[in-house]
């Protein structure tokens, strides 16, 4: 619902106010590049990467400003793995896959700097199913229907959840930040509309008939939800925000950026 | 409450020139008795036709016979005697226009051959120095417009001659003590023809007044001390503006609809929130630290259709006041200001309907008798169409949307006697907006006040007040097999006691008291269908807020005014609910369980305001003010555009009351004859318990509030210039603001100072009217101001896949400065007795300039791998017509 009432607010406007759109040039200040550490550690196979990068200037491209020559490396309580470099700001560990319940901590050195975070991984919750629901409100750009994913899922009572989706149209990600948490829906069967809002027109965001749709739902601790909120609403740049800021780290040492580990679910269609 | 404006250099002349009615009688009687030569014109007999203002008296008797032919014979003390004088005539008899020149001179005449004799005349000199101190006497009374039996407030009533005067309250009631003797009162109005009342006072009198409009005249040239609707010099009140709604009616408007919320935008040290918010910054503050008041009742959200019209209908509206927080003691409750609006109590004297159709909205207003010039009503209705063009888009949703507002304004009052009036006025307002049955908000204000005026005696005026407010809003969701409301309310029951003490001469004392009982619920969800939402309602708050002031106004001389006063404001914060303590991240570490009537916590602040006013001269003064205010209301908001869903809070056990200590100096100064006026006023303002949103907050929470907040101190200054020319075919003011408002808050760009979203630098606004003839006015503004304090990005990064973006400091940067100029024109159409009607016209944004609504950064369309910034506009180019009729 959350993810509904965001969207829907900000579209009511926009339906009162036709306001017209224009590129300017904008002199923005340049800031000295930051580290940003992405961590992921998942309870699947292959699931174990960090990325590592640095912030650059708003007239750059948007190429990853990838950092080698770090150690990075992720403990649970009893071992500590090393993730080795596969591409220049990409670090890996093949072997490693973490266990729900358990209690990761990543470390990062490099150029004399030291990042470290924490992250328990908590039990998967069961994607039931998932289902396409047609927008009665807007349609495509080019007038096609517009449709969204329904997850289905039950939230257990006993203890807090917070979920991530992430949505794949025949193998691309979707880069809306979807979350939801179970603030208003502790214990029940949810019904969950996974909408976003395709503000560049890109038709290979839009779900067409025969596409094939891929929907993974991570069940997230608190600290990395608080991320994901906060990254999404605070810094991707859409000028609804007042106060726009950088996202709540939970990265210790002064970098941007989060470690998540996290269970994952997945569910395919095809859309009819 | 006001005190006279002061007669300054010509003080002694005035001592010694003051003049009773006997003594004009006097005079007449001499003038008639002069001997009269058969064979010649009596000189005095002779007509003459002159226009002078102002002038010294040996220049202006050089002009007369320059006019006439009459010679003048006078001595060394006429001669150089620096009494001036103002003529208006026009082929009337010498005799009559020298006894009115001289009504208020120590002179008289005499006709000597075919010449006329000046003599400086001491008796009528000494008669008013030596004016009999046998006991002082109150006349008091209330001022009325004679055409509609509207009270007037702010009217000037003011002793000729003498440095005393008062002015009509809210209630159009003056009270003015004098010791005994023989007066002429002159009193005016803006936009009423002035009008010189004798008295002889040798007891308390009643004496109600009636004015003429004098909205038809272009100017009205009368022997006057000054224009009526000035400035008051020698009242210490200092930060004001006070606009009748005769003078917003000519300034041009967005599509044509007058609105009193954006005119008061064209003054100093009143900014706009921007284009397409409702809202106001006054000296720096938040849009939530202003009091809206509609007859008393305050408004939570003043503004229709996302800001675009204020929801104050100009039909309803007799007057407006805003005070940049120098508030007089009456007022508290926010930090920034008051915007107090009065409604019209509707036509005592005869029936009447006016309206008028707009490209987007239509209106109407009918008026008139209860029992003839005893009780009247009024009801004022307004609806937008806008929607009806959105059927004609070819966009489907916009095709399905809704999209329009309506607001009534009602009024009725009636005269239990000589000394009661009762009040019973509401407000009643409606936005919907909805896209195609699947999603809809609408949100409204209701206000309702019930009041008792009651002449205690000459000297007490009382006003009681019941209140009813609410604001509420809905937002319903329809999506799939789902659908969600939510539902959330602020409604006060407010109790109002008011008494002005008119206390002898030099004394003016203002008391009351105030108890209001707010009760806000936060939301209420309900939920049906298949998503797992849970219905529920978030815990109500209740609060008390009572306050008690007593405020006077000391005229220490006639140089020195000073107003020294008190508040004290008490707010409980009462159960049932849970309140919560809560750790320097926001989590709660503790909760406690207040029943329903127990008092949480009560918040006690004592509100000194103390203003003094030196009178320099004639036509400047110098005044200082400083004020606290306090504020338990608080509107917590991150949005850009304002949102209708924006919450109000009230304070809590953790969200302390805002405080707000304002130091201001000013300097006015009348110029030309009083036509023009300049005023300069400096201010700093320090802000306590500011609250803002933590980094990442939820907004859509059932969580407790304050878990998302933070919390910490504010200041601003700036000096604000206007100069405005009052009188002519050409009218309008120029005003700048070079401001700054500032920010600190613990957890926010570092706990260091940062521009807060209202920072100003520049603000320039240029209004004029031109009166080209009886049909067309023309009017223009110009508006240019330092574009909003915004964070922009300094930095990128990829996440997930994704670019997002680095920020450093908060609101370092600026959206590029907003200027504009509207064009407006009104034609008079035909006009008979019983029938008058106007077409106007308007071009907002008349070059066309694309300010910025919003900023906001994306992958370029064409070119992924770069990023653009894009700005939003939202208005250029719009014209408009309206039709406005009165019968």
């Amino acid at each position: 619902m959350k993810n509904t009432i965001k969207y829907i607010i900000p579209m009511l406007i926009a339906v009162s106010l036709s306001a017209c759109e224009k590129a300017i040039d904008l002199k923005l200040k340049d800031s000295e590049p930051q580290f940003v550490v992405e961590g992921v550690l998942t309870n699947e196979a292959g699931g174990c990467k960090v990325l590592l990068s640095k912030t650059k200037n708003f007239t750059d491209n948007n190429d990853f400003n990838g950092i080698s020559g770090a150690t990075v490396t992720i403990a649970d309580e009893s071992n500590t793995y090393t993730l080795a470099p596969t591409s220049t700001g990409t670090y890996q560990n093949s072997t490693l896959t973490g266990t729900p319940g358990h209690t990761y901590k990543l470390n990062v050195s490099v150029d004399g700097k030291t990042f470290t975070s924490t992250c328990t991984m908590l039990p998967a919750v069961k994607l039931d199913s998932i289902y396409l629901v047609k927008d009665e409100l807007i349609n495509n750009k080019d007038g096609t229907p517009r449709k969204y994913v329904t997850v289905q899922y039950h939230d257990p009572a006993d203890v807090k959840n917070y979920y991530r989706f992430v949505q794949y149209i025949n193998g691309r990600k979707e880069e809306t930040v979807m979350l939801e948490d179970d603030e208003f829906t502790n214990g029940q069967d949810v019904n969950n509309n996974l909408r976003y809002s395709n503000d560049n027109d890109n038709p290979a965001r839009d779900i067409r008939p025969g596409n094939e749709v891929t929907i993974e739902m991570f069940s997230i601790d608190q600290a990395v939800y608080k991320y994901f909120y906060s990254l999404s609403n605070s810094a991707n740049g859409d000028g609804n925000n007042a106060a726009p800021a950088n996202p709540m780290t939970n990265i210790k040492g002064g970098a941007l950026g989060y470690f998540s580990a996290h269970t994952v679910e997945r569910k395919k269609l095809t859309a009819p | 409450m006001k005190t006279n404006k002061a007669a300054w250099p010509s003080m002694l002349i005035s001592r010694i020139t003051r003049l009773s009615v006997r003594t004009v009688l006097c005079i007449l009687l001499l003038s008639i008795a002069q001997p009269i030569w058969a064979d010649a014109q009596d000189p005095l007999d002779k007509t003459v036709t002159i226009s002078l203002k102002n002038e010294p008296v040996k220049q202006a008797l050089d002009k007369i016979t320059t006019a006439c032919g009459v010679r003048f014979t006078y001595n060394e003390t006429v001669a150089k005697s620096t009494a001036i004088i103002s003529i208006e005539a026009n082929n009337q008899r010498l005799g009559d226009v020298l006894r009115e020149a001289f009504t208020s001179q120590p002179f008289s005449f005499t006709v000597l051959d075919q010449e006329v004799l000046i003599k400086f005349d001491p008796a009528k000199a000494k008669k008013s120095a030596a004016a009999p101190v046998d006991g002082k006497y109150t006349i008091s009374g209330t001022i009325k417009s004679k055409q509609t039996g509207e009270t007037i407030i702010g009217a000037s009533i003011r002793v000729i001659n003498a440095n005393l005067g008062t002015s009509s309250n809210e209630y159009g009631f003056y009270s003015l003590t004098l010791p005994a003797g023989d007066y002429q009162l002159s009193v005016g109005a803006m936009g009423q023809k002035s009008v010189v009342v004798p008295v002889s006072l040798n007891s308390n009198q009643r004496l109600n007044i009636e004015l003429e409009d004098n909205a038809q005249q272009l100017q009205e040239v009368t022997v006057k001390a000054k224009p009526a609707g000035a400035r008051d010099l020698g009242s210490p009140q200092m930060g004001v503006e006070h606009l009748s709604i005769q003078e917003t009616k000519n300034i041009p408007v967005l599509l044509g609809e007058r609105d009193v919320i954006k005119t008061i935008q064209l003054l100093p040290g009143i900014k706009s929130a921007g284009e397409g918010s409702g809202g106001f910054y006054v000296r720096g503050g938040a849009a939530d630290q202003n009091m809206i008041l509609l007859d008393e009742a305050p408004v939570y959200n003043a503004s229709h259709l996302l800001g675009f019209f204020s929801t104050f209908n100009s039909d309803a509206i007799k007057n407006i006041s805003i005070y940049k927080g120098d508030m007089p003691a009456q007022y508290g409750g926010r930090l920034s200001s008051v915007l107090d609006i009065k409604m019209n109590d509707g036509n005592n004297q005869k029936f009447g309907v006016s309206g008028g159709i707009g490209l987007i909205a239509a209106r109407i207003n009918a008026e008139g008798p209860i029992q003839k010039g005893k009780s009247s009503f009024l009801i004022s209705a307004r609806r937008t169409y806008a929607d009806s063009f959105l059927a004609l888009s070819k966009d489907s949703v916009a095709k399905n949307s809704k999209l329009y507002f309506y607001d009534v304004n009602a009024k009725a009052n009636y005269v239990l006697g000589d000394k009661d009036r009762l009040f019973l006025s509401g407000y009643f307002g409606k936005d919907v907006l909805s896209a195609a049955d699947i999603a809809g908000i609408n949100w409204g204000n209701t206000t309702a006040t019930l009041r008792w005026n009651h002449i205690f005696n000459s000297q007490l005026f009382s006003n009681t007040s019941l209140i009813y407010s609410n604001y509420d809003y809905k937002l319903n969701i329809k999506q799939d097999v789902n659908e969600y409301n939510i539902y959330s309310q602020i409604r006060d029951l407010n109790f109002k006691e008011d008494m002005q003490w008119y206390a002898g001469q030099n004394n003016t004392v203002s008391f009351g008291v105030n108890a209001i009982y707010h009760t806000i619920k936060p939301g209420e969800i309900s939920a049906t269908g298949n998503s797992g939402v849970v219905s529920q309602d978030l815990e109500n708050r209740y609060a008390l807020e009572n306050s008690a002031y007593v405020s006077n106004t000391w005229r220490a001389s006639d140089k020195f005014t000073l107003t020294y006063a008190v508040r004290l404001s008490a707010f409980t914060i009462l159960g049932s609910g849970n309140y919560y303590a809560i750790d320097a991240d926001g989590n709660i570490t503790g909760s406690t369980h207040y029943n329903s009537g127990q008092a949480v916590k009560t918040y006690v602040n004592p509100e000194p305001r103390v203003a003094a006013a030196f009178q320099l001269n004639d036509i400047s003064s110098l005044k200082a003010s400083y004020a606290r205010n306090a504020q338990n209301l608080h509107l917590i908001s991150n949005s850009n555009a304002g949102s209708p869903t924006d919450k109000w809070v009230a304070s809590t056990n953790l969200i302390k009351p805002e405080l707000a200590d304002q130091f201001s100096v000013g300097y006015y100064r009348d110029l030309n004859d009083r036509n023009y006026e300049f005023t300069v006023e400096t201010y700093y303002k320090k802000l306590q318990n500011q609250i803002d949103y933590r980094n990442g907050a939820n907004v859509f929470t059932n969580q407790p509030i304050e878990t998302q907040l933070l919390y910490g101190k504010g200041r601003a200054y700036g000096a604000e210039f206007l100069f405005k020319k009052k009188t002519g075919r050409l009218t309008g003011w120029v005003s700048y603001t070079l401001s700054k408002s500032e920010r600190m808050i613990d957890g926010i760009n570092n706990n260091q100072w940062y521009n807060s979203r209202q920072d100003r630098t520049h603000d320039i606004a240029i209004v004029a009217m031109y009166k080209a003839s009886e049909k067309w006015t023309f009017s223009a503004n110009f508006i240019y101001y330092t574009g909003d304090a915004v964070t922009y990005p300094t930095g990128k990064y990829q996440v997930d896949g994704a670019t997002y973006y680095y920020y450093t400091n908060r609101n370092a940067d600026r959206v590029p400065a907003y200027h504009r100029l509207d064009l407006g024109a009104t034609k008079q159409l035909k006009k008979t007795a019983k029938m008058q009607s106007d077409l106007t016209f308007s071009l907002y944004n008349a070059y066309g300039n694309p300010n910025a609504y919003r900023i906001f950064f994306r992958d370029n369309k064409t070119d992924p791998s770069r990023n653009e910034a894009v700005r939003t506009t939202l208005f250029t180019f719009v014209p408009s017509v309206t039709y406005n009729f009165k019968f």
